[in-house]
């Protein structure tokens, strides 16, 4: 018990002497988690969701569509509903094919005639407002979001002008923008709203010349069975005749309904391993950094008797205590936005699905695996030297990189200084330019998934406009929390460098380099690593890409790439400045007494 | 005010630091005069003040009041960028601790201030073989710092500082760190910098090695309490001195 409260202890008073390490290695990890969360979580999560709705709305386990009222029509759909296996059913309504205008703009819509009381199957949830009413609507949500329409707005519907008494979803027609299923007269679909309005006001679409779709929905006793419902089925064969019927089974309608997230996801995995790899290089240039301070420490722990077990507790326990629990907030945020992703048309209940037990398992292995792969070799390096040795604080003696240091003598003083940082730790100048390469990487994408044309749906430019808006909503976040974690990281690695090389640069300002020279030597130890890092990550990025885009390319164009790699240029020196330039400020002789000390 | 016989210049010179009840005055009202050549050693109890102001001497502190001069020009007044060119070629720089770069060779730590100050490579690196090959080191060119004893590791120190010929040298307990024929080596390459004519200002603990130089001056609580003109200098018999022999 003792031990445990000296680990706890000396964690904590380590955690409290370096916050500003801490809560960059916490949000570094949790976005991590974060993204990985939510990429892990898509997979069957919209599904999910829609079951979610299906059971609060009575969903119906098959809708049966034909185009037109004639008699033959509404036999076929009714002869459907009495055919075994068929336990209930609801209808047949009729859903007019029109336009809605709300707040100056207008969507494809279909209009579905509405009981004042709905049937056992298919009751809509309203989620604000009432249910319709003679001289009211009832919007769809997705609908009405997309519209930017609330309850009390006037909306006008096939050129009537009426106020939204109500908003509600279903499971009883696709998400929007997909809510009519089929076309006007069995055609394809050109995409559309949902909304319900009372029968009676409907009988004036009915003079007019709108299309119309009849259609019965239909709960079976065994749902499962639903997909097996077609003209192939003897039963339907013999119920529809020669009538042209659409049977969309609930299976289908929630599998359309994830197709929104199909490129997302690829987008959120790809990401969150590239922000797993980001957070792993920020935190292992911190340790790296900590790591002569930790050799120390570790002398002293071994110097007062603590075992090779408890030092490394103690050095583990800091670094995996804060993984965990980046990894737990991390978990929390994916399950916030997750309603956001899964749900973009929020035509679905709004409840969050996931995380599930195998993505928490898969979030916290990543997390347990950037802290041990950042800290388990200090760790091992500080326990393996002897007490003296790390007492006297000289375990690591940077190495003589001979070539580097000659080629740099022929180059201006902050080159010449920037090369010699470069050499004093070559690895953290391959991490940084891998953190720009990942980073750019990021970046190429997003201009690819830009660059290319709608594509997907033939005829339903809504639902490409807002797959689309989708992707690139995905994107643009999955880049912004890249380049801000790859900033963070550029702005720590300049700041350990400038901590580490602080007697260096003493010494060279004892010898006659100006603070202005320190500051640029300091930045030019970034920017070196930061072209070819740069360079590399166009390629990369749309090596990533291309798996996923469908045949045909559309090229961003070559400036534009060549744009983001040398935007990185200044956007590094600028990171590096502050802390270089506070590092460079630093009193010669407080530095060179505090070393001697 | 500046005596141009004078390499280095001090009037009135205060530092403090703190504030409030925590006030230290590291440094009290000091005037001093150091003529070019001139073997000067600054003795004194630790804390008296004598590395801070060495420290202002050479530019590498500010004063909180009062003028510092080197080689009549006024610098406590200079700023940071003005400073370092200063210190490239008028003050070289030997303290206790060596401070070598540690992944340099000892040559290519002889040769940084000749870089620094705009000097060819070529230029550095015959200035760094002239200076190992003067110092004794000529054989520990490529080696790194921890690869050599801490003698060696001060007469690198010391060829580094005298890497562009200052006007001043300055050391801060330069054989603090060293045993007895390792001070004897860095004593007798001081004697040698010294018959050169090279001006120097070692701050020590040693009376031995203060007994080396041509005026001891005797600070306390930041102030000078003696100022000793030494008639009787080691030149010629530094190994006789008590404690020195090898």
């Amino acid at each position: 018990m003792g031990r445990v409260l000296l680990i706890v202890r000396l964690v904590l008073a380590d955690v409290r002497r370096h916050p500003t390490q801490a809560v960059i290695l916490l949000v570094s990890v949790a976005a991590a988690t974060a993204m990985l969360g939510l990429g892990a979580s898509l997979h069957g999560a919209t599904e999910a969701l829609y079951r979610k709705t299906r059971t609060a709305t009575a969903g119906p386990d098959a809708v049966a569509l034909s185009p037109g009222t004639d008699r033959a029509t509404i036999r076929a759909l009714t002869s459907l509903a009495h055919m075994p296996g068929v336990v209930a059913y609801s209808g047949p309504y009729r859903e007019y094919y029109t336009t809605l205008t709300a707040h100056g703009s207008t969507g494809a819509a279909v209009v579905q005639a509405a009981d004042a009381t709905p049937g056992p199957i298919d009751r809509p949830l309203v989620t604000s407002g009432r249910w319709v009413r003679p001289g009211g609507v009832v919007v769809e949500r997705g609908f009405a979001t997309a519209l930017g329409a609330g309850v009390g707005d006037r909306v006008t519907v096939a050129g009537r002008s009426l106020p939204i008494v109500g908003i509600a979803v279903t499971a009883a027609h696709n998400v929007y923008p997909w809510a009519p299923g089929i076309g006007p007269g069995g055609g394809p679909s050109d995409g559309g709203g949902l909304v319900w309005m009372a029968e009676r006001d409907t009988r004036a679409l009915k003079t007019s010349d709108l299309s119309v779709t009849s259609f019965v929905n239909l709960k079976l006793r065994d749902p499962d069975t639903a997909l097996t419902l077609g003209h192939r089925d003897p039963a339907v064969a013999s119920a529809v005749g020669d009538t042209w019927v659409n049977i969309r089974a609930w299976q289908d309608m929630a599998a359309q309904d994830s197709i929104m997230l199909k490129a997302s996801q690829p987008i959120l995995v790809i990401g969150s391993w590239l922000l797993a790899f980001l957070a792993t290089a920020g935190v292992a240039t911190l340790a790296a950094g900590r790591a002569a301070k930790q050799t120390r420490r570790v002398g002293l722990l071994k110097a007062v008797g603590a075992t090779p077990g408890i030092v490394a507790a103690v050095l583990l326990a800091e670094y995996l205590t804060l993984a965990l629990l980046a990894d737990s907030l991390g978990l929390v945020a994916a399950r916030l936005i997750q309603p956001v992703i899964i749900n973009p048309s929020a035509s679905l209940v709004t409840t969050a699905t996931g995380p599930t037990g195998g993505t928490i398992v898969v979030t916290t292995l990543v997390a347990v695996a950037v802290a041990a792969l950042t800290s388990l070799g200090p760790t091992v390096r500080a326990l393996r030297t002897e007490t003296v040795t790390a007492l006297a604080d000289s375990a690591h003696q940077p190495q003589h990189r001979a070539h580097l240091t000659r080629l740099s003598a022929l180059l201006p003083t902050p080159l010449l200084l920037g090369l010699r940082l470069i050499a004093r730790r070559p690895g953290r100048a391959v991490l940084h330019a891998c953190n720009t390469a990942a980073t750019l990487a990021t970046v190429t994408g997003l201009l690819m998934i830009y660059a290319q044309p709608s594509k997907g749906y033939p005829g339903s430019a809504m639902a490409n406009d807002l797959r689309n808006a989708q992707e690139h909503h995905v994107i643009l976040a999955v880049t912004a929390a890249l380049i801000a974690l790859a900033a963070i990281n550029t702005v720590t690695t300049t700041w350990t460098t400038a901590q580490e090389a602080r007697p260096t640069m003493a010494i060279a300002r004892t010898l006659g380099a100006t603070p202005g020279q320190i500051t640029a030597g300091l930045s030019v130890a970034q920017l070196l690593p930061t072209l070819p890092g740069a360079l590399a990550g166009v390629p990369m990025g749309i090596i990533l890409c291309l798996p996923f885009s469908a045949g045909n390319v559309t090229w961003p164009p070559a400036w534009s790439l060549l744009a983001a790699a040398l935007a990185a240029l200044p956007a590094t020196a600028a990171l590096t400045a502050v802390p270089a330039r506070v590092a460079a400020r630093r009193s010669v002789a407080r530095t060179l007494s505090a070393e001697a000390a | 005010m500046n005596d141009i016989g004078a390499v280095l210049q001090a009037r009135d010179l205060y530092k403090e630091h703190g504030q409030g009840q925590s006030l230290v005055r590291a440094v009290d009202g000091v005037d001093l005069d150091v003529p070019a050549g001139q073997m000067l050693a600054v003795m004194g109890p630790s804390g008296c003040g004598k590395s801070t102001l060495l420290h202002l001497m050479g530019g590498l502190e500010r004063p909180t009041d009062g003028e510092v001069w080197v080689a009549g020009r006024r610098i406590d007044t200079l700023n940071e960028r003005a400073l370092a060119r200063l210190r490239r070629r008028a003050v070289g720089f030997v303290f206790q601790a060596f401070h070598l770069v540690e992944e340099l060779s000892a040559a290519e730590n002889v040769e940084l201030p000749v870089l620094l100050a705009g000097g060819s490579p070529r230029a550095a690196r015959r200035r760094a073989a002239f200076l190992l090959e003067r110092f004794g080191l000529a054989d520990r060119a490529r080696h790194l710092p921890w690869q050599l004893s801490g003698g060696q590791r001060q007469r690198v120190a010391i060829a580094r500082a005298m890497a562009n010929e200052p006007l001043v040298l300055v050391a801060d307990e330069p054989t603090g760190n060293l045993d007895t024929a390792a001070t004897l080596d860095v004593l007798r390459l001081f004697e040698d910098l010294r018959t050169a004519g090279q001006t120097l200002v070692i701050v020590t603990h040693d009376e031995r090695v203060a007994a080396t130089a041509d005026r001891l001056i005797s600070m306390r609580d930041g102030m000078f309490v003696d100022d000793t003109q030494l008639a009787g200098r080691t030149t010629g018999r530094l190994d006789g001195l008590i404690g020195l022999e090898d």
